[in-house]
C-alpha cells in the first residue's frame, strides 16, 4: 500500500465525530401519522386556527401524493408511520436566558463546536439554536430589535407575527408542490422566522444549528426569511445529526422572499450523519429550499457544503421573477462510503436581465454516488436573461460514481445559456509536481481538493468557510485513489 | 378504438415476413403485447420529457397492402439520389428492386432487403436482429418488432471494403400512410462501409415513418452512417440507431435532421475495447416543427474514445430536443468522452430543450460536455449590415454559417451538396445563394 493510499485509507476511515447521544427526558409523541397527530402538534404549539387548518390541508394533499423516485438515489422504503412527528426537550419553563437552559443542551452544542456563550462573546453571530423541534435560545434578540429586525423560531413567529406568517409562509413553496414538502407542511415542528424591514441591512449574520437528537424522530424543520425592499441578511445554517443505526428523515422546507433591492444570502454546512461504512443508518436528507426573487433588482444566494447524510435529495432553487433579479448557486456536495447524493438547482428566468450563475464541485469516494441535476429554464417574458453553469466533478477511486444531468429549456431568443460539466480525477501529475516540493501527499491532495472547491468556499461567510474547509478533511482529503 | 387496438386489426390480415422462422414469431407476438399494453411513451417517461407524441394517438396510419405502389412523382425520388452510390430504396415501407440499384457489389457483399434475406439467411438474422437495441425498449421499438414490413439488410464478410456509398432511401407517397422497417448493418472485423440512410415522401403527405437500424461494427472495422431525415412537413418520424462496437472498432454517425412536423431520432452506441465513436448531428427546426434528438453513448471496456457535436437552430414556432446521455461502466477505464450543443435560438415563439448527461461510474477517465444556447451575434450582424447586406440575408448567411460547420463534416461529395441544397432551402427567407457559394 503507498503512502498516499494508507493516508487516505487513514482519513476515509475516520469516525463521525459529532455521533453522540444527549440522554435528555424528552416529550416525544408516538410514532404514526393521522390528522389527530398533526392536531396534537398545532395544539402542543398553541397554534391559532388558521394554521391547523393549512397543515390539515397539506395532509390531505400528501396522501393523494406518490413519493418521487426519479432521483438517482436508491433506498427501501420509508415508512411514514414508525416515525414520531413531534420531539421536544422537556423542561419546567421556557428559558428566558441562556443560564436558564440545560447544561446537557449547552454541552451538546459545545461538542459540536458552537459554544453558545463563545458565540456571544465573539459578536457576530446570533444563534436560534434548534434542538429536534423546538428552539431552546435564542440571543442577540435585543441587538437584532433595535434594527427592527425579526429572528426567531417559527412557532414564536406564529403566535407573535400571525400576519406576516399568514401572508409569506406557503408563498414560495406551496403546501403541495412535492410529496417531502407536502409531508413538512403537515407536520413541521420549529424552524426559523427572519423578517428584516424596509433599508435595512441586518448588523450581524443570522444563524441557526439544527441537531437531530432523539431516535425515531423526524425533523422537518420549516424556514421563512423575508427581507424588505432594499434590505440585506446573511443566514448561515449547519447541521449535525448523532450515529444510529436506522435511518433517520429529515424533510425540511426554506422559503425566501426578496423584494425590490433587497439581497439574501444563505448559506448552508450539512454535516448529518451519514451512515456507516457499509451503508447503515444515516439521514435521509428531503429537503426542498427556493427562493423567490420578488423585486426588481432582487438577489438570492445559496451556497451549500453538504457532507453528510446517507441520502441527499436536495436543490435549492431561486425564481428570478423581479427584472435584473439575481439569483446564485454554489455548491460543493462530498459523499463517501454509501452516500448517495442528488443535489443541484434550479433556476426559472422570468424578468427581464435577469442572471444566474451555478457552480457546482461534486466529491465522490468510496461506494458513493453523487449527482448534480439542475434546471435552467428561459421563459418568453425573460428578455436577455442569461446564465452561466459549471459543474465539475472529482472521482476518488474506481467504485464510485459521479453523474450531471442538466436540464435546460430556453424560449427567449436573446436568452444566452452556457452550461459545462466535467468529470476527472485528481492527476498524478499534479499530485507529484506537489510531493516533489516537498509536501506529504495528504497535504497535497487537501491542497488540490481545496483548490477545486475554492469559487465555492470564497462565497462562505468567515464563521462557515473554516468550519467548511474542517468538515473536507474529514471527508475526503487524499483524494487518491 | 385505442391505437394499439387499431394497429393489431390492421396487420391481422396483413402478410408479415418470417412467418416461418419461431424465434421471430415469439419477438414479434412478446412485443406486439408490450404495445398493446404501453402504446406509444408518454411524456411522463423521463426520456419523452420534452416530446409528446399524443397526436399520434388521434390519427389512425395504414399500412400499405401488397406489392410496392409505383412512385408517381419520380423527381422527388432522384433529388434525394446520390450520384455514384448503390442503393436501396423502400417505397411506403417495401422494398422496391425497380429504383434500386446494387449491381456491382463486392463479392460477398450482401445488400438487400430483410423480407428477403429473411428467407435466405435466417441464422444469421438470427444472430444479430434485436440485439443491439435497448433492454427496456419503449413502446416505439416495440412498434417496430412487431409490425416491421421490411427494410435494408447490409452485410460485409471480413475485410471487405465498399469504395461507394451504399444508399437507404425510405420514401412515403400514400396519405396517412404507415412504413415500418427495421434495418441491419453488420460488418464484419476489417470490414469498411459508407452507409446513408435517407428519409422523406411526396408534397405535404402526413404519414408515419418508424425505423429501427441496429448496426454491428466488428473488429477493427470502421462505419460510417449518415441520416438525412427530410420528411415532410407534416411526416411524423421515429427513427432509432443503435450500434454495437466490437475491440477497436470505429463508428461515425451523422444525423442530419431538416424535416418532419414530429421527428424523433435515437442513437445508440456500445463501445468495446479501445473502440472509437464520434456522433455528428444538425437540425434545423423551422414552422411548427418538433425536432428531437437523443443519444446515448455506453462505455462498457477500457480506453474508449466518443465525441459528440450537435448544433441545432430552431426558428418560427419549431421546437428543437436534445438530449446526451454518456455512459462509462465501471471497468471502461481511461474512457475519453466529449459532447458539446450549440443552439441558436432564431424566434421569441421557438424554443430550445437541451439535457447533456455524464454518468460516470469509473474514476480515471475524462469526460466533458458543454452547451450553450443563444441568438446571432448582434455585432456581427451590424457588421454585415455595414457592408451593405440587409438584415435578412446578413442573418441568413450568419445562421448558414453556423450550419455549414456540421455540413462540412459531411465526407460523401454528393451527398455535402444535397444536405447543402436542404439547408440552404430550408433557411427563413431570401436567397443566399451568391457567388459566394
Amino acid at each position: 500500500m503507498s503512502a498516499t493510499a494508507k493516508t487516505l485509507d487513514k482519513l476515509i476511515k475516520k469516525e463521525y465525530a459529532p455521533g453522540f447521544v444527549t440522554d435528555l427526558e424528552a416529550d416525544t409523541l408516538p410514532p404514526g401519522l393521522n390528522e389527530d397527530v398533526i392536531r396534537a402538534i398545532s395544539a402542543k404549539k398553541n397554534e391559532p386556527e388558521f394554521m391547523l387548518e393549512w397543515r390539515l390541508e397539506a395532509f390531505r394533499h400528501w396522501l393523494s401524493m406518490e413519493e418521487p423516485k426519479w432521483a438517482f438515489v436508491h433506498y427501501g422504503p420509508i415508512d411514514y408511520q414508525a416515525i414520531s412527528y413531534y420531539s421536544a426537550p422537556k423542561t419546567r419553563e421556557p428559558p428566558k436566558s441562556l443560564d436558564e437552559v440545560d447544561p446537557k443542551l449547552l454541552e451538546t452544542y459545545n461538542k459540536l463546536g458552537i459554544p453558545l456563550y463563545e458565540q456571544e462573546r465573539l459578536a457576530g453571530v446570533a444563534i436560534d439554536a434548534v434542538f429536534d423541534s423546538v428552539s431552546v435560545a435564542t440571543t442577540f434578540k435585543e441587538k437584532l430589535a433595535a434594527a427592527g429586525v425579526i429572528f426567531c423560531s417559527m412557532s414564536e413567529a406564529i403566535q407573535n407575527h400571525p400576519d406576516l406568517v399568514k401572508q409569506y409562509l406557503g408563498s414560495v413553496v406551496p403546501p403541495g408542490d412535492n410529496f417531502f414538502a407536502a409531508l413538512n407542511s403537515a407536520v413541521f415542528s420549529d424552524g426559523s422566522f427572519v423578517y428584516i424591514p424596509k433599508g435595512v441591512r441586518c448588523p450581524m449574520e443570522l444563524s441557526t444549528y439544527f441537531r437531530i437528537n432523539a431516535a425515531k424522530t423526524g425533523q422537518f424543520e420549516r424556514t421563512l426569511i423575508i427581507a424588505e425592499e432594499s434590505s440585506y441578511v446573511s443566514y448561515l445554517e449547519g447541521c449535525t445529526a448523532p450515529m444510529r443505526d436506522e435511518n433517520q428523515l429529515h424533510a425540511a422546507v426554506v422559503e425566501l422572499v426578496a423584494l425590490d433591492n433587497a439581497e439574501i444570502k444563505y448559506s448552508t454546512v450539512q454535516n448529518w450523519y451519514p451512515g456507516d461504512e457499509e451503508g447503515r443508518g444515516g439521514i435521509y436528507n428531503f429537503v426542498t429550499k427556493r427562493g423567490d426573487c420578488r423585486g426588481r433588482k432582487s438577489k438570492i444566494s445559496w451556497t451549500q457544503v453538504e457532507t453528510g447524510s446517507a441520502i441527499t435529495w436536495k436543490y435549492p432553487s431561486c425564481i428570478l421573477r423581479g427584472d435584473e433579479s439575481v439569483g446564485e448557486f454554489y455548491s460543493v456536495a462530498v459523499t463517501n462510503h454509501c452516500q448517495q447524493a442528488d443535489t443541484g438547482t434550479k433556476m426559472i428566468h422570468l424578468g427581464k436581465n435577469t442572471k444566474s450563475t451555478i457552480i457546482s464541485k461534486g466529491i465522490s469516494a468510496g461506494r458513493a454516488q453523487n449527482s448534480y441535476r439542475g434546471l435552467v429554464k428561459i421563459l418568453k417574458s425573460a428578455e436577455n436573461a442569461r446564465n452561466y453553469t459549471q459543474c465539475d466533478s472529482l472521482l476518488i477511486g474506481d467504485r464510485c460514481g459521479a453523474h450531471t444531468f442538466p436540464y435546460i429549456e430556453v424560449k427567449q431568443p436573446t436568452a444566452q445559456v452556457e452550461h459545462e460539466a466535467t468529470t476527472s480525477k485528481i492527476s498524478e501529475d499534479q499530485l507529484f509536481f506537489c510531493m516533489q516540493r516537498g509536501l506529504s501527499a495528504e497535504d497535497a491532495v487537501s491542497m488540490i481538493v481545496n483548490g477545486f472547491c475554492k469559487q465555492v468556499f470564497k462565497e462562505l461567510p468567515m464563521e462557515f468557510a473554516v468550519e467548511a474547509q474542517a468538515l473536507l478533511g474529514i471527508s475526503l482529503e487524499g483524494s487518491v485513489g | 378504438m385505442s391505437p394499439a387496438q387499431h394497429y393489431v386489426e390492421h396487420y391481422r390480415t396483413l402478410a408479415l415476413p418470417g412467418r416461418h422462422l419461431p424465434w421471430l414469431r415469439r419477438l414479434r407476438e412478446e412485443a406486439q403485447s408490450r404495445f398493446s399494453e404501453a402504446g406509444f411513451p408518454s411524456p411522463r417517461e423521463e426520456e419523452w420529457k420534452y416530446t409528446n407524441v399524443s397526436a399520434l394517438e388521434k390519427k389512425l396510419f395504414v399500412p400499405s397492402v401488397g406489392t410496392p405502389t409505383a412512385v408517381a412523382d419520380t423527381s422527388a425520388l432522384a433529388r434525394l439520389r446520390l450520384e455514384d452510390a448503390w442503393s436501396l430504396v423502400f417505397v411506403d415501407g417495401i422494398y422496391s428492386a425497380e429504383h434500386s440499384v446494387t449491381d456491382g457489389l463486392p463479392e460477398g457483399v450482401i445488400a438487400t432487403s430483410l423480407a428477403n434475406a429473411l428467407e435466405r439467411y435466417p441464422d444469421r438474422i438470427e444472430g444479430l436482429f434485436n440485439q443491439a437495441v435497448p433492454q427496456d425498449a419503449h413502446g416505439f421499438i416495440a412498434f417496430t418488432i412487431a409490425y416491421f414490413r421490411d427494410g435494408a439488410f447490409v452485410h460485409l464478410p471480413p475485410g471487405k471494403i465498399l469504395d461507394k456509398p451504399l444508399q437507404v432511401i425510405h420514401f412515403s407517397t400514400r396519405p396517412d400512410g404507415l412504413s415500418v422497417a427495421r434495418n441491419l448493418v453488420a460488418l464484419e472485423q476489417n470490414a469498411e462501409a459508407t452507409v446513408v440512410e435517407t428519409y422523406a415522401g411526396t408534397g405535404d403527405l402526413s404519414y408515419l415513418t418508424a425505423s429501427v437500424t441496429e448496426i454491428s461494427v466488428g473488429e477493427n472495422a470502421g462505419l460510417e452512417h449518415y441520416k438525412l431525415q427530410s420528411e415532410t412537413v407534416k411526416g411524423y418520424h421515429f427513427g432509432g440507431i443503435y450500434a454495437r462496437e466490437a475491440r477497436s472498432a470505429r463508428f461515425r454517425q451523422h444525423h442530419l435532421a431538416f424535416g418532419g412536423l414530429l421527428a424523433r431520432t435515437e442513437i445508440h452506441a456500445h463501445l468495446g475495447l479501445g473502440a472509437e465513436c464520434e456522433l455528428d448531428g444538425l437540425f434545423l427546426a423551422t414552422g411548427r416543427r418538433h425536432l428531437d434528438t437523443q443519444t446515448l453513448i455506453h462505455h462498457r471496456a477500457p480506453c474508449g474514445t466518443s465525441r459528440e457535436t450537435y448544433r441545432g437552430i430552431a426558428a418560427d414556432r419549431a421546437r428543437g430536443v436534445f438530449s446526451g446521455r454518456i455512459v462509462v461502466h465501471p471497468d471502461a477505464q481511461k474512457t475519453d468522452a466529449e459532447m458539446s450543443n450549440r443552439n441558436l435560438l432564431l424566434s421569441e415563439d421557438a424554443e430550445i430543450d437541451s439535457k447533456p448527461q455524464l454518468e460516470i461510474h469509473a474514476d480515471d477517465v475524462k469526460c466533458a460536455h458543454g452547451v450553450t444556447v443563444g441568438q446571432l451575434d448582434p455585432e456581427a450582424v451590424f457588421y454585415l449590415e455595414s457592408r451593405g447586406v440587409d438584415e435578412p440575408t446578413a442573418r441568413n448567411m450568419l445562421t448558414f454559417a453556423f450550419a455549414n460547420e456540421m455540413v462540412e463534416k459531411i465526407r460523401p461529395s454528393s451527398l455535402n451538396r444535397l444536405v447543402q441544397d436542404e439547408l440552404l432551402s430550408s433557411l427563413p427567407q431570401s436567397d443566399i445563394r451568391k457567388d459566394w457559394l
